[in-house]
C-alpha cells in the first residue's frame, strides 16, 4: 500500500503553493513539518480532493485517486485544520452521522464510536452539544471522526493543536498504536509530537519538499551543526542577528544560547547526545 | 457612547428594526382597508344567500376608499351645523337614497353616499346620546343613595357606583363635536405595534447580554468602566430605545392614520368625541390625550424594557434567557387574556406586564377592580405605579449589573438538558442519513419554526371567494342550472320546455286575471298575488332563457372540440379557482413559495456556515449520496408545503360544496373553455395540482441550488428570497409587468395561466419547459460533477 505524489503542483492564481512535489508515502506515520504557509494544508486538501490540482498525479496503489473516487474516500480518514462541526449536534450524534456518511454499518459504528469516545476521553460529555465544547474537546471529536471506519489512509492536519499536555500524550500514543498497516500523514508545528512516534519526517518550505528521512537520521545529520555557548546578555542581540538561535537558557548563573547552522561561532561546545528535532527544524526550515 | 455604537453597529438589530417598521406600517394600512375604514358598509338591498353550506351577505361591492372620501365630504357639509340639524339633514338624504334603492335606480355614487351618510348618522347618534349616558351614571348614584335598595354603600359594588359617578362628574357639560376620529381610533385598536415595540425592547435587552454569549463577560466585568458606568449607559440606551420605538412605531401609526383618515384638523375636540374614548373620565382635548398617551407609552415601554432586562440579567446562563423571557411573557399573556374580569385574582389580569404593553385598553375601558373592598381604576393603578416602578426596576437593574458575578451560577438546567440529549441521541443515532438531513433541516435550520408559521398562515388563508349575485335573474339562472345539471341531451331541452310551459301558464293566468280584475270579478288581494307571481315568472323565464342559451353554446362548443356538453353549477369552481379567487390564490401560492424557500435556503449554506464542506467531501457518501439525499429532502419539503397549502384548498372545495359530475368534461366550465385537453373535471383537478407540485418542486430545486452559492444561512435566505420571491411580489402587488417572466408565483398559482386567455396556455408550456429545464440542468450538473460544492474560496 502506497500513496505516490508525482509532480504535484498547486497554484492559486500566480502564487505557487505547492511546486512539483514528488514523494511516496508508505505504511507508518509520516510527520510533516513546515512553517506557516509552507503548503502542508494545501497538500492535504489535494489528497482529499477538496481543491482542484493544477498539475501532477496522486496515485493510490497505482491508480489516481480522482479515478478511484468513492473507493479511495472509503479508506480515507481526514481531520481538517479548520474546525468544522454542527454546533447543535452532540458528540455522539455527530460521530454517528459521520459514520453514516462513511457508510459504516450501524452496529459496527456504535461499537467504534464507543471505543473512540473512550480513547478521546469524551465519554462523559458525549451528550453535550458541540457548541458547548471547548476548543480542545472539539479537536478530539474531529480526531475521533477521522478514525471512524478503520481507515487505511489517515490524514491529520494539526490534530494536537489546542490540546493540553495530558490529552496530547494520550492522543499521540493512540496514533502511534495505529500505525501498523496504515498510511498516516500528520502535519504539525509541535515538533515534540512527531519526534517519538513518526517513522519518517517530511520537511516542507515554500511549497517544496526540503527533506524526507527518519527522525534519527535527521538528528544525526545536524550533529555538527549545533553548538551551545555561554553569552553575556548584552551580546545576545548580536548573536541572534548573526546566527540561527534556538533555546536561550540559564545554567549555573550564566546565560547560554544554542545556535544552529553551517557557520558556527568558534567557542562553545557541540552537543551530539542532546540533539532534538527542534534543531533539525531550525537548521532546515529556520529562516 | 461606545456602547451605543456597538448596538448601533449590530447589523441584525438595525435590519430587524427597519423590517419591523416596514411590516408594521404595511399591516397598519392593510388593516384599515380590511376594516373598511370603520365605515358601515351595509346597503339596504343586501341579501342573504346560501353559498356552499353557509349563508353570506351578498351585495354589490363598495370601494371603501372612495366611500371614506365621500364620508369626509359629508362631514364637511354638516360640520358647522348643530347636531339635531345635521341629523335631520342626513335623515332626509338617507330617505332619498333608500327610495332609489327601492326603485332599483341606484347608481354606484348612491352606494358611496349611502355608506357615508349611514356611518355619519351613527356617529351623530353617539354624540347626541352622550349627555344621557353621563346623566345615567349620576342617576345610578342617586338611586343608590336615595332608595338604597341594597343599602350597603360600604360594599365594593356600592363604592364602585359612587366612585364612577364622582369621576364622571368632571365631564358634566362637556361639549362633544363632530369630526374625523379615525386616526385616533386606528392608533388605539392596532395591537401589532404594541407587540412590535415589545420585540424591539427584547432585541435591545438581548443585545446587552451579547457579551455573555461571546464569553466576554469576565473581561467586561473586570474592566474599570465595566460596571456602574456601563449599567447607567445601558439604562439610558434602553430609555432612548423606548422613546424612539414609541415615536417610530406609534408615530407611524398616527401619521398614517392622519393621512388615511384626514383627521388632523379635528384635534381640538373634547377627547370623548372619539367614540372609543367615550369612557375616559378626563377633561382634555384630543391633542392633550395624544400627548399624555405617548408620554405614558414611553414610560410603559421603558418599564417593560427594564423588567425584561432585569429578568434576563438575573438568569445566569445565556442559553436559558430566551426560554425565561418566553416563559414569563407566556404566563403574563395568559393571565392577561384568559383570566375572567370577575375573577378574584383580577388584580393579576390588570396589574400585568401586558397592561403596559396593550396600553390602549386602559383608555378605552373604564373599569374599577376590587382591591380589599375598595374600587380602584385600572388606569389609575397603571399610571400611578409606573414612575415608582421604573425607578425601582432601574435601581435593581443597576445592582444586578454591578453585583452579578460572571463565574457564579450552577447549571441545573444543563444537567437536565444533558439527560434529554441522551434520549434524543439514542434516536438520532438510529436514523439513516435521510433522517439526519431532515433533523438538520428541522432543528439546525429552524425548519420547525417555519413549519409552524406555515400552519398558522394556512389557517389564516381564505380559499373561497364570494360569487355575488347581481340580480334575481342570475339567482334564477343559478337555480335552474342546479336542477338541470348533467349531460345536455334532448331530455334537458324537453325539461326546459316543460318548465317554460309552466311559466307561460302563470303569465297566461295573469293576463286572464287582468281582464277579470278589470271586470271587477277578482278581489284586490287575489289580483295582487297574480301580479306578484307573474313578475316572478318573468324573472324566472329570463333565467331559464340564459340557461338555455348556455346549453346551446355548450353543445356547439362540444361538437366543435369533441366533448360531451354538460350543464354544470360553476359556483364552486368560480369560488375557489375563478378570477374572483385570484387574490386568495396569490396569497396561498406566495405562502407556499415563502415557506419552501425558507425551508430549503439553508440546506447547502448550512454546511458552509458550519465549515463542514471539506470534511463531508472527504467521506465515502459525502458527495453524490449526500446530494441525492438533499434532493430527496427537497422533494419531501415540496410535497409537505404543497400538501399543506393546496391540500387545504382542495379540502375546502370538497367540504364546502357538494359537487356532482366529476366525470363532466372540464371544458364545460366557462372559465376553462380554452383549456387544450378534453379531460374530465377530476382529471383536470389532478393535472392542476400536479402542475403546481411540479412548479413548486422546480422552485425548491432552484432554492437548493441558490443556497449553495452562499456562505451563511441568513444571507442564503435573503438571497434566495430575492431571486425567488421578489419578482413575484413586485409583479403581484405593484404590477411591475416587466417581471412577469420571472414571477415564479404564476406557475405555482397556475390558474392565471389558464384564465388569462391570450396565449396563456402556450405561456404555461413555456414556463414548464423553462423551469424544468433549468432545474434539471442544474441538478445534473451538480450530481454528475463534483458532488457537494467546495467552499467558495477554494473554488477560486
Ligand atoms: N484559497 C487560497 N487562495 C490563495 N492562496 C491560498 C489559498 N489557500 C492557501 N493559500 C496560500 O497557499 C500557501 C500554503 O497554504 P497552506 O494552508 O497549505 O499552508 P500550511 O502549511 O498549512 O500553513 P499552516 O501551518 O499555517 O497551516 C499560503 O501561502 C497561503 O497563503
Ligand atoms: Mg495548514
Amino acid at each position: 500500500m502506497k500513496l505516490e505524489l508525482i509532480n504535484l503542483t498547486k497554484r492559486y492564481g500566480n502564487f505557487t503553493a505547492l511546486d512539483h512535489v514528488n514523494i511516496t508515502f508508505t505504511e507508518g506515520i509520516t510527520g510533516i513539518l513546515g512553517a506557516n504557509g509552507a503548503g502542508k494544508s494545501t497538500m492535504m486538501n489535494l489528497l482529499t480532493d477538496n481543491i482542484p490540482r493544477t498539475e501532477g498525479q496522486i496515485l493510490f496503489d497505482g491508480t489516481d485517486i480522482l479515478k478511484l473516487g468513492r473507493d479511495f474516500r472509503s479508506v480515507l480518514g481526514y481531520m481538517p485544520q479548520q474546525q468544522g462541526y454542527y454546533e447543535h449536534l452532540t458528540a455522539q450524534t455527530f460521530l454517528s452521522y459521520m459514520a453514516d456518511l462513511k457508510a459504516i454499518p450501524k452496529k459496527q459504528a456504535r461499537e467504534e464510536i464507543e471505543k473512540l469516545l473512550e480513547i478521546t476521553n469524551l465519554s462523559d460529555v458525549r451528550h453535550k452539544k458541540l457548541g458547548g465544547y471547548s476548543g480542545g474537546m472539539r479537536q478530539r471529536v474531529l480526531l475521533a471522526q477521522a478514525l471512524l471506519g478503520d481507515p487505511k489512509v489517515v490524514i491529520l492536519d494539526e490534530p494536537t493543536a489546542g490540546l493540553d499536555p495530558k490529552e496530547r500524550i494520550r492522543i499521540r500514543n493512540f496514533i502511534s498504536s495505529l500505525s501498523r498497516g496504515r498510511i498516516i500523514l500528520l502535519a504539525t508545528h509541535i515538533v515534540s509530537d512527531i519526534e517519538s512516534i513518526s517513522d519518517q519526517i517530511l520537511m516542507m518550505k515554500h511549497g517544496h519538499v526540503v527533506g524526507v528521512d527518519t527522525p534519527w537520521n535527521l538528528t544525526d545529520s545536524v550533529a555538527e551543526k549545533v553548538k551551545e555557548l555561554p553569552c553575556a546578555p548584552e551580546e545576545l542581540k548580536a548573536i541572534q542577528a548573526q546566527y540561527k538561535v534556538g533555546n536561550v537558557f540559564q545554567r549555573q548563573g550564566q546565560t547560554w544560547v544554542r545556535v544552529v547552522g553551517d557557520e558556527l561561532p568558534t567557542g562553545g561546545q557541540y552537543v551530539p547526545d542532546h540533539l532534538t528535532l527542534e534543531d533539525v527544524y531550525l537548521y532546515y526550515l529556520g529562516e | 457612547m461606545q456602547e451605543l455604537r456597538r448596538i448601533g453597529s449590530n447589523r441584525r438589530l438595525i435590519l430587524g428594526l427597519v423590517l419591523i417598521l416596514l411590516v408594521n406600517g404595511f399591516l397598519f394600512v392593510r388593516e384599515q382597508r380590511v376594516q373598511d375604514y370603520g365605515l358601515n358598509m351595509e346597503l339596504p338591498n343586501a341579501s342573504m344567500v346560501l353559498l356552499g353550506d353557509t349563508f353570506t351577505t351578498v351585495q354589490e361591492p363598495v370601494d371603501p376608499g372612495a366611500a371614506y372620501q365621500r364620508y369626509l365630504n359629508w362631514l364637511d357639509r354638516v360640520r358647522g351645523l348643530s347636531l339635531p340639524d345635521a341629523a335631520s339633514m342626513l335623515e332626509r338624504e338617507k330617505t332619498d337614497l333608500a327610495a332609489k334603492f327601492a326603485g332599483d335606480t341606484d347608481t354606484e355614487e348612491d352606494h358611496l353616499d349611502y355608506v357615508a351618510v349611514q356611518t355619519l348618522q351613527a356617529q351623530i347618534q353617539y354624540l347626541a346620546g352622550y349627555g344621557d349616558r353621563l346623566a345615567n351614571i349620576q342617576r345610578n348614584k342617586e338611586n343608590l343613595l336615595t332608595f338604597s335598595l341594597f343599602n350597603d354603600t360600604d360594599s365594593f359594588a356600592g363604592r364602585n357606583i359612587i366612585k364612577t359617578a364622582e369621576e364622571f362628574e368632571a365631564l358634566q357639560g362637556v361639549a362633544l363635536t363632530l369630526g374625523a376620529g379615525g386616526a385616533v381610533d386606528a392608533l388605539l385598536t392596532f395591537p401589532l405595534s404594541d407587540y412590535c415595540l415589545l420585540l424591539v425592547l427584547l432585541g435591545t435587552v438581548l443585545s446587552f447580554l451579547e457579551e455573555r454569549k461571546a464569553g466576554l463577560w469576565s473581561v467586561v466585568h473586570a474592566s474599570p468602566r465595566g460596571r456602574l458606568r456601563l449599567a447607567v449607559r445601558r439604562t439610558a440606551i434602553l430609555f432612548s430605545v423606548s422613546v424612539c420605538g414609541v415615536l417610530l412605531l406609534h408615530g407611524t401609526d398616527l401619521a398614517l392614520g392622519f393621512s388615511l383618515y384626514g383627521g388632523a384638523q379635528d384635534l381640538h375636540r373634547a377627547v370623548q368625541s372619539v367614540e372609543a374614548l367615550g369612557m375616559l373620565p378626563v377633561r382634555t382635548t384630543v391633542t392633550g390625550f395624544l400627548g399624555q398617551y405617548f408620554l405614558l407609552r414611553i414610560a410603559a415601554a421603558f418599564f417593560v424594557g427594564l423588567l425584561l432586562w432585569l429578568l434576563l440579567a438575573a438568569v445566569h446562563n445565556v442559553k436559558y434567557t430566551v426560554l425565561v423571557a418566553a416563559g414569563v411573557l407566556a404566563i403574563e399573556y395568559s393571565l392577561y387574556t384568559f383570566l375572567p374580569v370577575q375573577s378574584a385574582f383580577n388584580v393579576l389580569k390588570y396589574f400585568n406586564l401586558f397592561s403596559y404593553i396593550s396600553l390602549s385598553a386602559l383608555y378605552t375601558n373604564y373599569l374599577n377592580i376590587d382591591l380589599f373592598g375598595y374600587p380602584v381604576g385600572i388606569r389609575n393603578i397603571a399610571e400611578t405605579a409606573l414612575v415608582p416602578l421604573c425607578l425601582l426596576l432601574a435601581s435593581l437593574c443597576l445592582t444586578v449589573q454591578c453585583r452579578k458575578k460572571p463565574a457564579a451560577g450552577r447549571d441545573l438546567l444543563g444537567r437536565a438538558a444533558y439527560r434529554f440529549n441522551g434520549i434524543t441521541d439514542w434516536v438520532l443515532c438510529r436514523l439513516p442519513l435521510m433522517g439526519m438531513e431532515l433533523h438538520k433541516t428541522l432543528w439546525i435550520q429552524k425548519g420547525i419554526v417555519i413549519t409552524a408559521l406555515l400552519a398558522y398562515g394556512v389557517s389564516h388563508l381564505s380559499y373561497t371567494a364570494n360569487i355575488p349575485l347581481f340580480s334575481s335573474v342570475e339567482e334564477a339562472e343559478r337555480q335552474y342550472t342546479a336542477t338541470l345539471a348533467g349531460p345536455i341531451t334532448e331530455d334537458t331541452f324537453a325539461e326546459m320546455d316543460a318548465i317554460q310551459d309552466q311559466l307561460d301558464q302563470v303569465l297566461q293566468d295573469y293576463e286572464d286575471a287582468k281582464t277579470a280584475y278589470a271586470d271587477g270579478q277578482l278581489s284586490d288581494a287575489a289580483y295582487n298575488l297574480q301580479t306578484y307571481n307573474a313578475s316572478a315568472a318573468r324573472t324566472q323565464s329570463e333565467g331559464l332563457a340564459a340557461v338555455r342559451s348556455r346549453c346551446v353554446d355548450l353543445q356547439m362548443l362540444g361538437a366543435q372540440h369533441g366533448f360531451t356538453p354538460w350543464l354544470l353549477d360553476e359556483t364552486p369552481f368560480l369560488s375557489v379557482y375563478g378570477s374572483r379567487a385570484q387574490v386568495n390564490q396569490q396569497q396561498a401560492a406566495l405562502l407556499a413559495l415563502l415557506a419552501l424557500t425558507l425551508l430549503l435556503a439553508g440546506s447547502m449554506a448550512c454546511e458552509r456556515q458550519s465549515g463542514m464542506t471539506t470534511l463531508l467531501r472527504s467521506t465515502a457518501q459525502g458527495r453524490g449520496t449526500l446530494l441525492r439525499r438533499k434532493f430527496l429532502l427537497t422533494v419531501l419539503a415540496t410535497t409537505f408545503v404543497w400538501g399543506t397549502v393546496f391540500g387545504t384548498e382542495l379540502y375546502t372545495l370538497l367540504s364546502h360544496f357538494s359537487i356532482s359530475g366529476w366525470g363532466a368534461p372540464a371544458r364545460n366550465l366557462s372559465m376553462l373553455e380554452e383549456f387544450p385537453l378534453n379531460c374530465s373535471l377530476s382529471v383536470w383537478l389532478a393535472l392542476l395540482y400536479g402542475y403546481r407540485w411540479l412548479s413548486l418542486l422546480c422552485c425548491g430545486v432552484l432554492a437548493l441550488l441558490l443556497s449553495s452559492c452562499f456562505q451563511r444561512m441568513e444571507t442564503a435566505c435573503i438571497g434566495t428570497g430575492i431571486v425567488l420571491l421578489l419578482p413575484s411580489l413586485l409583479y403581484a402587488y405593484l404590477g411591475v409587468q416587466v417581471l412577469r417572466p420571472l414571477a415564479v408565483l404564476l406557475p405555482v398559482q397556475t390558474m392565471p395561466l389558464l384564465l388569462d386567455h391570450n396565449g396563456a396556455v402556450s405561456e404555461a408550456v413555456t414556463w414548464t419547459a423553462a423551469l424544468l429545464g433549468l432545474s434539471a440542468a442544474c441538478s445534473v450538473w451538480r450530481l454528475v460533477g463534483e458532488g457537494l460544492p467546495r467552499s467558495l474560496s477554494e473554488t477560486a
